[in-house]
């Protein structure tokens, strides 16, 4: 049975993937981007996360603290995205 | 006043002999670098950097060397890169003297794995919870209460390296560092890397006394024949005496990365060639905010001409 946590990662938009793939120099503009892929494998490395952070955090208007602050949250697009949404006013809600 | 390059040698990252194993073995000037490494190690460079564990073995440090030289030679053979100026951050104070030609490449192989021996030994004995932690994200002032805060818990710590605004590399018991990265991540820092051994702080001056007794007394160094940016305050070396002391301050003086920048334009530089597998120096803001920078890595260097001229 689906669930929501199955629909979530397919859920992003469009201003995170061109944002995200900016950042994933391994992965070509025709390749889709997996919800599960291995962000350092498609290219992310520290600093990439660095400058991305601070681009998402300006883009959504969102503040990453304490345990959204790990190299964890970058692991795959779905997880990214889960921790920006998580950072969005209407998930106070 | 004219245009001036420089060419920058990075401080050593993680470099797994997966990325730059066969640059290693088909690069015209690292195989010649490769050759003299292995005459003066009596073992096989590329064996042991693929058979070694752990990010900072004896062998993964020169290779880390040989690889910054060789891709020096290439971007001046391909990209025409002749530099005014020189400067290695950190391990790159090593290729930066080399290519300055202080020292010839094999006693700069020689300094580099018995540098290597001599800090696996000093570390094992002293300062062994010791560990280097970088984070960014983190403003002087916040900083500033968390090191305070150590101090009230009576907590020994150093600042090993200033790299950017907000980018700092901190040295502390390996004990607290659960502790630092909470607090690092409450005010919005974001850990990256902790290193084994350590570096870069006053505290180490009994590995700056075996390393001058050990090493360095055993080398004659020349003077640069281009000059050198000394990574701990920005001066610009031109004798063989300062380039001495520059390699043996790097044990016990932080890195001062934006001080290098402010005498590289002082300089009038304007543009930047990072030799070797970087991950940072080239990378980072306080480099990209004031020069035009020319990577020139492993991986560019194997790509073929035409493909690189088409990414261009």
């Amino acid at each position: 049975m689906t669930t929501v946590d199955d629909l979530e990662p397919f859920m992003w938009d469009e201003k995170f993937e061109t944002l995200l793939r900016g950042y994933l120099p391994f992965l070509s503009p025709t390749e889709p981007l997996e919800s599960d892929a291995q962000l350092r494998d498609l290219g992310l490395d520290s600093m990439g996360m660095v400058e991305l952070l601070g681009n998402l955090e300006n883009t959504y208007q969102v503040r990453f603290l304490d345990d959204a602050l790990t190299m964890d949250t970058f692991q795959s697009p779905s997880v990214l995205w889960k921790a920006v949404g998580s950072l969005l006013p209407s998930a106070a809600g | 006043m004219e245009k001036q390059t420089a060419i920058v040698f990075p401080g050593m990252g993680p470099a797994a002999f997966a990325d730059v194993g066969r640059f290693m073995m088909v690069n015209p000037f690292a195989r010649d670098l490769v050759v003299i490494a292995d005459d003066v190690l009596g073992y096989s460079l590329v064996d042991a950097f693929s058979e070694a564990e752990g990010d900072y073995s004896e062998a993964a440090q020169v290779a880390f060397l040989v690889n910054c030289l060789a891709c020096a030679q290439w971007a001046r053979e391909n990209l025409g890169i002749e530099p005014d100026v020189c400067v290695g951050p950190s391990f790159g104070e090593k290729a930066a003297v080399a290519f300055a030609e202080a020292l010839p490449v094999d006693e700069a192989v020689r300094m580099t794995a018995e540098l290597a021996r001599c800090m696996d030994d000093y570390f094992s004995r002293k300062h062994t919870d010791i560990v280097t932690h970088s984070f960014v994200r983190t403003p002087e002032d916040k900083l500033a209460e968390i090191l305070a805060e150590l101090d009230e818990q009576g907590e020994w710590h150093d600042i090993s390296c200033y790299i950017d605004d907000g980018f700092y590399m901190l040295s502390l018991s390996e004990t607290r560092l659960a502790w630092l990265e909470r607090r690092l991540r409450a005010i919005g820092g974001l850990s990256l890397y902790t290193m084994r051994p350590p570096m870069h702080s006053a505290a180490f001056a009994g590995l700056r006394d075996e390393a001058e007794w050990k090493v360095l007394s055993t080398l004659r160094f020349a003077n640069p024949k281009l000059p050198v940016v000394a990574d701990q305050d920005g001066a610009i070396l031109r004798s063989s005496a300062g380039i001495h002391t520059m390699l043996l301050d790097s044990f016990v003086r932080p890195l001062r990365w934006p001080d290098v920048v402010a005498a590289l334009e002082r300089f009038g530089v304007e543009r930047v060639c990072v030799a070797g597998p970087d991950s940072l120096f080239g990378r980072v803001g306080a480099t990209t905010r004031k020069f035009a920078v020319i990577p020139a890595n492993p991986r560019i260097a194997m790509t073929p001409r035409h493909r690189r001229s088409k990414a261009a």
